[in-house]
Order: C-alpha cells, then structure tokens, then sequence
C-alpha cells in the first residue's frame, strides 16, 4: 500500500520535472518572482529597525529569523502545496475530477502529487540565504535541540498548510468562480513573515488559533533560538494533527456532495 | 453482470432567473426546483453485452452511465456493477470499469500520452508485462506509433480521442461506460472507434454501455438499446424491433426512366420524395410487395430498392412523440409522475 | 459600434453586469477575503509605532493614527480600482469566446469596462461598512478637509482605475501574441503589491528606489489617492503627482490602442 503511494509520487514528481524541462521559461520567471517577492519583503524590516533596536522584544537578527523561515515555508507552499490546489481548480471548472474519483486510489492524494513546481527549490536556497545572514546577526548558531524541534515543527507547518489547502480546496466544490481562491490563501499566510507577538488582540488570536501562522514561522524561529517552551511544541504537534484530521473529514465530505456539472 | 432496479436521481437546483429584479430577489428568498434526472428505471446487462441509451439532450443518459460508474449517488433504487454496489467507489470495482467521456480528456495536457500511459499503470497496478502487451495491441489496433511521444496539446482532436480511449484501457476494463465517444470527430475517424471498440468487446468479453448523438454508432455497436426519456425508460429491445415500432413503414427508392405525375404514385403509397428519375414511397410493411407490383407494371421503373427510415428520422420522430405526448398529459393538468412510461407505444 | 450606439449600449451592459456581480456574491466575498491584506498590514505597522513612530528615510514620521487612516483608503481604493480583464481575456482567448465577442458591434474593451464597473455597486457593500466603522474606531473619517484635495483625491481615484484597468488589458492584449500571458501578469501583480504601497507607504522606501517608483505606474494606482486622502501632499505637490498621473494613463491607453490593434490582426490571422 504505502509502497504503491510511494510509487505514483514518484511518477508524478517524474511528470513534474518533464514539466519544468519543457517550460523553462515559464517556471524561471516563477522562480525570479519569489526571490523578487522574498527580498522587497525583507525592505520594510529593515526601515523599522532603522531606528530601533527592539521590536516586539525581537532583535533584527531574530526577526529576520522568522522572514527566513517564511521564505522557506513559502518555497514548500509554491511548489508543492499550491499547484495542486491550482489542478483542483482547474479539475472541477473542466469538470475532469471525475476521472480523478474514478481512480482505484485515494483522491486527495491523487490530487495533492498532481503537480509540483520543481523549480521553487531555488527559493528554499535563498531562505538559507537568510537564515544564515540572521545567525551571523544574532552572533551563535543553533543548537542541536533547536535544529531537531524546527525540522519538527517544519513537518506540522507542512502538514497545517496542506491542511488548509484541502479546506480552501473544499470551498471549490461549492462555489463556481474559484480563480481567487488561490489568492486568498498566499494572502493571508503573507502575515506569517513578522513574529507574532507583533500581533495584539483579535488578529493575535487568529493567527495563533484559526490560522495558526504563529505555529508556522514565529515558533520555528523561537526554537532555533532555544526560547520555544517543550509544551508549546508538543501543542503545536498535536494541533497540526487535529487540523489534518479536520481538514480530511471536510474533505471527504465536500467529495461526497459533489455532483458534477453535467446530468 | 449489470443490474438496475427502480433507480431514481433527484437534484435540488437554485433557480436563477435572469433579468436584475429576478437577482436582487434571489439574494434574499432562493427557489428550488427539483429536477428529475433520473426518475426510476429498471433494467439487466449481461456480460459481454453491448447497450446503446438513446434519449435526447438532458433525458438522463450521462446521469445513469455516471450512477454507475459511482460518480453518483443514486437518490433511491438499487444499482449493482459486477457485485459491486457503485456508490461505494471500492478500489476492485474501479479497476473493473472505466468511464470515457467525449467531451472531456484525462490525458496530460503538456506531456506526451505515454506519460498518461504511466501513470494510469501504477494507478491501477497493472504488471509491467501485461501493460507492454496491452499497449503494444492498442498502438497497432489505432495506430498510435506516432503519437505517443508527442505532447498531448500539439494532437488533433481525432488523434486525442484515439489516445484517450487508449488511456481508458490500460486496465483492460471489464465494463466500459462510453458517453458521446465520438463527438465531433469526422466520419472516418467514427469508423476507425467503431470498430475498435467493437473488436476490444469481442476479445477481451467487456461490457459495453454507449450513449451517443450519433444513430450509425448505436446502429453499428449495439444490438440492444435502451431508450431513455426524461428520466424513465420508454423501451428496451433490439434496434430493428425500436424501429419497426416507431415507424411501421417501409421505404420503397423507385429509379425511373422518365418523370412520372405525382398523381400516379399517390395511389401507391405516401410519396415522400419525387424528382423526375427517382421517386421516394413510404408503405406500410405487410403492403411493400403489392405496392412493388403494382409499380412494375404500372410505371417506367428501371430499379428501386426497399429501405428501413433513416435512424436519424426515426429517432426524431420518437422523441417528438414523446414529447408531444408530456405537453398533452400537461396541458391536461396531469402529472406526468409515473405515468410516462411506454406513452407512445 | 459608433461612441454613440457605445452609450446606448450602456446601460443594458451595465445592468446585465449588475446581475452577474450578484449572481456571483460568493465569489466576489472570496475575493474581498483576498483583499484584506491592509488590515493585516494596519495592524502589524499599528503595532510597529506603538512605541515610537516608524522614520521613514525621507525624515517623514509615521504614528499608528497615521497607519491606521492610511491602511483604511488603502483597502478601500483597492475595492474601487480592482480589475481583473487580464485574466478574463486570458480565458477567453484560451476558450474562443473572445472570437464571437469580436463579432458583436461592441468593442469587447467597453464590454470589459463595463463589467468591471457594473460591480462596483456590490462591492460598495463592503466598502461602507468599513468606512463607517472606521469613522468610529479613529474618531475622524480619514478623509481630506480641503475640497480641492478631495476633488484631487476623486480625480486620483478615477485615474487609478483607468491605469489598472489599462494595465489588465494590455496584458491582455499579449495574450493575443503569445497565447498565455498569465505570467506576465504574475509578474505585474508582484510588482504592484511592492511598489503601489498597497503593503506599506511608498514613502518607507530608501531614497533611490523612491526615484524608480515615481516613475512606474503602480504607485498611481493605490498610493497616490491614499495619499492624498490622507493629506500627505500639499495642494502643489498633488497637482503636480495629478499631472504624472495623466502622462501615464495616456500613454498606457496609446499603449493599449496598439497592441489591441495589432493583437486582434494576428489573432484573426492565425485564429487564435
């Protein structure tokens, strides 16, 4: 079983590359916007602390730590997490999907390998990039234990983006005009690059709770640092699990209501 | 092998009416209507079998090839492929069937149909040396050597519908939905489909169910049809029997060696075409051979031959029938519930 | 179709694309959801100046008040000036729908404009509520006291729309050319998101990118009328950044008119 699943991922990562090779042109540029994107977010970190040393009670080196893991998480998102949605979309507005439930095997699964953006690794090249400059600043590098709990916080952010990809995938299958929907999803991670103690009040809420951005970048952030308290990471885990155990229900019951456009 | 029983789809669809009054309103108070796509139809396939649905636009034909193939959930009856029930999408049962639809492709658009190919292997979990065999014969039997590197968006819609249907049978189905196979593609490349699904019936025993706009693809494949209209089934039987049904009528083609005055033939029979060498008689069966005689010895015949109505026509004249009948049950104030089945015959 | 037959046209169209922009409200919420990166950006710059305000490089100071009432027209410009025709021309060169839309005696760029402006009314259901709401939150509604800075801000507003939409179509002329141009308008959006001070004010730029994006468009878009709702410039200076403004929409649409021209041969030549 697992071995099977294994098996179509690579065929489909296959397809992807072959993708890549034809489109070079197409997924260079992509390639150019992220990094364009990464850096002009980095100019209004580096205008507020012009004249401040603290912000939040993040340093710069510290909080250039948290724009770096963004770029990294932002990498995982374009290019794994992203483009499939994008084929959910375009499956259901063709009204292709049926083949895809016609499959003997898993659709959320057939659909989440459908397509990869191969190209978006130069983006997770650039977030090292960045993460080394912030330790330069900060004067020390992580520890091992820091390294081992970012690395694991890395798997639940993953799991948590994919988590509320499917549930944003799940909208499609109610509303009809879906181009959006893509959108809307980079635009609210797009808050995930400040620490999230910036944060006060409501926004502060959801974005540790709703949208758990905090539990994307800012904790990563404070455990490279070796600030991340044992609970909040084991919480973080568990939470990340819950999602995903959400986000499969929803799906399986957005699967279950579709009924394709023609009769 | 398939067993329906008194399936019935109903949807639940929000009005829209147009017009800016109509959109305010139903912002606020939505009207429903429910549309009966399917309102109870019962029928048997056996194995090996080839089934045509007829029916026109919008009679509930793609809603029950997609029942069973499990796309759908049927509202109420029971709906059973192969001892599976449908609904439940078990992985053995979707490795039996496979579903093509005309108008919409599975293949990758920017990769070559090999990739598909591939993909659609693992996916099913076909053994490396049955999948060499089966693609080896499917590239003989249509003739897709040269296709199967190029990238999909560069073929013709002809040679996309060949690979496609390719595609559908890596797995080797054991039943095979096909809906509008051969729409719009030319009438050579319809052959060359025909045929291929016919000869893939006969080799490998696959069920076969078609709905199709084209009467010559459900003349050509299928001995048995199966028509469906506005939801119910109206008959069930052999083609020739539908259109012996329908129109009892024969057409008899005279070539004459001179013009002859419509007043001459109208005796014989209704005239349905005359032009100064070729007349068009319509009669009825059990008058064809005395109408023939009585030609023979009466007009300046130098051929003429006995023909069936086109299909085209005889199905025409079918739906019409049926529909004329349900604006009468409507205009009567009667709910056509139930009551429709077998109304013409 | 004649400027005149255009405008009796008018009406209908923009009745019809009333209807659509109702018929389509779910969409339409989704996508406002897309837009609410200004509040994200209110409350992270808010949160920013709570101690001390931000120095912008030019020696301008940036207090929350001064986030918040910027952020605030910032999301409602953005509601005002949106358009989408680059996508929609991308479709339907993709589709064909665009080849029986030329046969129609109606520029398909009026119907464009037409549906974008059609949908306006829907989306001022959002835009109130905000900016009533935003009344109550800052005391003052963030708009101009002098009226001529608020005609300058209309004015502003009218040729934000004319540039994004110009924008949209041009890019959706080159879809004409090279069959896709999805990317090219990726590219755009990127560099509209930087540079318009749709995500923070131009004026935080370091001085020699300042020079560069006087000069693009995208700041004409969203910044400027911000700006000058916010009473950031004097009446001089919002003259004289009106002017540019012009010079831009003028070019874009001298743009426009070409590659529409010329787009529409090559797509006749080779059907698309």
């Amino acid at each position: 079983m697992l071995v099977r699943y294994l098996r179509l991922l690579w065929i489909q990562l296959r397809a992807s590359a072959l993708l890549a090779a034809q489109y070079r042109s197409d997924f260079f540029i992509d390639g150019v916007i992220a990094i364009f994107w990464a850096t002009t977010a980095l100019i209004p970190l580096l205008v507020v602390f012009r004249d401040r040393q603290h912000l939040a009670g993040w340093t710069f080196g510290e909080a250039l730590l948290v724009s770096g893991w963004f770029v990294l998480l932002n990498g995982v998102l374009d290019g794994a997490i992203n483009p499939g949605l994008q084929a959910v979309v375009d499956h259901i507005r063709k009204g292709t999907l049926d083949f895809i439930l016609l499959k003997p095997a898993d659709a959320q699964f057939l659909v989440s390998v459908s397509r990869f953006e191969v190209w978006r690794v130069t983006t997770l090249a650039l977030a090292g990039g960045i993460l080394g400059y912030a330790f330069h600043q900060i004067g020390h590098g992580p520890s091992f234990f820091g390294l081992a709990s970012a690395a694991l916080l890395l798997a639940a952010a993953t799991v948590l983006l994919y988590s509320l990809w499917i549930l944003t995938v799940s909208a499609a299958f109610y509303v009809v005009k879906v181009d959006n929907l893509t959108y809307l999803f980079s635009s609210i991670f797009d808050a995930a690059r400040w620490p999230s103690s910036v944060f006060r009040g409501a926004l502060r809420f959801v974005f540790t709770f709703v949208v758990p951005l905090a539990l994307m970048t800012t904790y990563p952030a404070e455990a490279l640092l070796g600030k991340l308290e044992g609970t909040t990471l084991v919480y973080s885990v568990l939470g990340a699990a819950a999602f995903a155990f959400f986000a499969r229900r929803v799906w399986l019951r957005s699967i279950g209501r579709y009924t394709s456009a023609s009769s | 092998m398939i067993s329906v029983k008194g399936l019935k789809k109903h949807y639940r669809v929000s009005k829209r009416p147009p017009g800016l009054k109509a959109a305010l309103t139903a912002l606020f108070r939505r009207s429903y209507t429910e549309v009966k796509a399917v309102d109870g139809i019962t029928f048997d396939i056996a194995p090996g079998e080839r089934v045509g649905f007829l029916g026109p636009n919008g009679a509930g034909k793609t809603t029950t090839l997609k029942v069973l193939a499990g796309l759908l959930h049927p509202s109420s009856g029971e709906v059973q492929v192969d001892g599976h029930v449908p609904k439940r999408r078990e992985d053995a049962f979707l490795k039996k069937i496979m579903l093509v639809m005309g108008q919409k492709q599975q293949l990758l658009w920017d990769l070559p149909p090999s990739e598909t190919f591939e993909l659609n292997r693992a996916i099913y979990e076909v053994p490396r040396a049955q999948f060499k065999e089966t693609i080896s014969e499917l590239t003989k039997l249509l003739e897709l050597a040269e296709l199967l590197g190029k990238p999909t968006r560069q073929l013709s819609l002809g040679e996309r519908m060949k690979c496609e249907l390719a595609a559908a049978l890596v797995h080797r189905p054991k039943v095979l939905f096909l809906d509008e196979p051969t729409i719009g593609l030319d009438v050579s490349m319809q052959t060359v489909m025909r045929d291929f699904i016919r000869r893939y019936n006969e080799r490998y025993g696959a069920t076969l169910i078609l709905t199709s706009h084209y009467m010559d693809d459900v003349a050509a494949l299928c001995p048995r049809v199966v028509v469906i209209d506005k939801g119910q089934l109206s008959y069930d039987g052999g083609l020739d029997d539908l259109v012996r049904r329908v129109r009892p009528e024969k057409r008899v083609v005279f070539h004459l060696s001179k013009a002859v005055d419509r007043a001459d033939l109208e005796p014989l029979g209704q005239v349905v075409s005359l032009a100064p060498a070729k007349a068009v008689l319509q009669v009825a069966q059990d008058r064809v051979a005395a109408t023939v005689s009585r030609a023979l010895s009466s007009l300046p015949v130098k051929d003429l031959t006995v023909e069936n109505p086109p299909l085209e026509e005889v199905m025409s004249e079918l739906f019409a029938r049926s529909r004329a009948a349900r604006e009468e049950g409507q205009a009567d104030g009667e709910s056509e519930e139930g009551g429709g089945e077998g109304d013409w015959e | 179709m004649s400027v005149r037959g255009t405008l009796r046209a008018a009406p209908t169209l923009l009745r019809v694309g009333f209807a659509e922009a109702i018929a389509y409200r779910a969409e339409m919420f989704v996508w406002v959801l897309s837009t609410t990166m200004p509040f994200v950006m209110l409350a992270l710059w808010t949160s920013v100046a709570r101690d001390q305000p931000v120095l912008a490089p030019g020696g301008a100071r940036f207090g929350s008040a001064d986030f918040i009432a910027y952020f605030l027209v910032t999301f409602v410009v953005r509601q005002l000036t949106a358009s989408w025709a680059a996508w929609e021309m991308n479709y339907e060169v993709r589709t064909g729908t665009l080849a029986t839309k030329l046969l129609r005696p109606l520029n398909p760029i009026v119907g464009y404009a037409a549906e974008n402006l059609s949908a306006l009314p829907m989306r001022f259901t959002v835009i109130v509520p905000v900016v009533v709401a935003a009344g109550f939150v800052t005391g003052a509604a963030p708009f101009p006291v002098d009226p001529v800075l608020w005609l300058a801000f209309c004015a502003a507003v009218v040729g934000g729309w004319l540039l994004t939409f110009l924008a949209n179509i041009a890019i959706g002329c080159l879809a004409l050319f090279i069959q896709s141009s999805i990317k090219v308008m990726d590219v755009y959006l990127v560099l509209f998101f930087v540079f318009s001070g749709y995500l923070f004010p131009i004026q935080l730029f370091p001085p020699w990118l300042r020079g560069v994006v006087d000069w693009l468009p995208f700041r004409y878009q969203i910044g400027l009328p911000v700006e000058l709702a916010v009473s950031m410039h004097d009446r001089a200076a919002a003259f004289s950044l009106l002017a540019r403004e012009g010079v831009l929409v003028v070019a874009l649409a001298v743009l426009v008119a070409v590659l529409w021209k010329r787009g529409l041969r090559r797509f006749q030549a080779y059907g698309g």
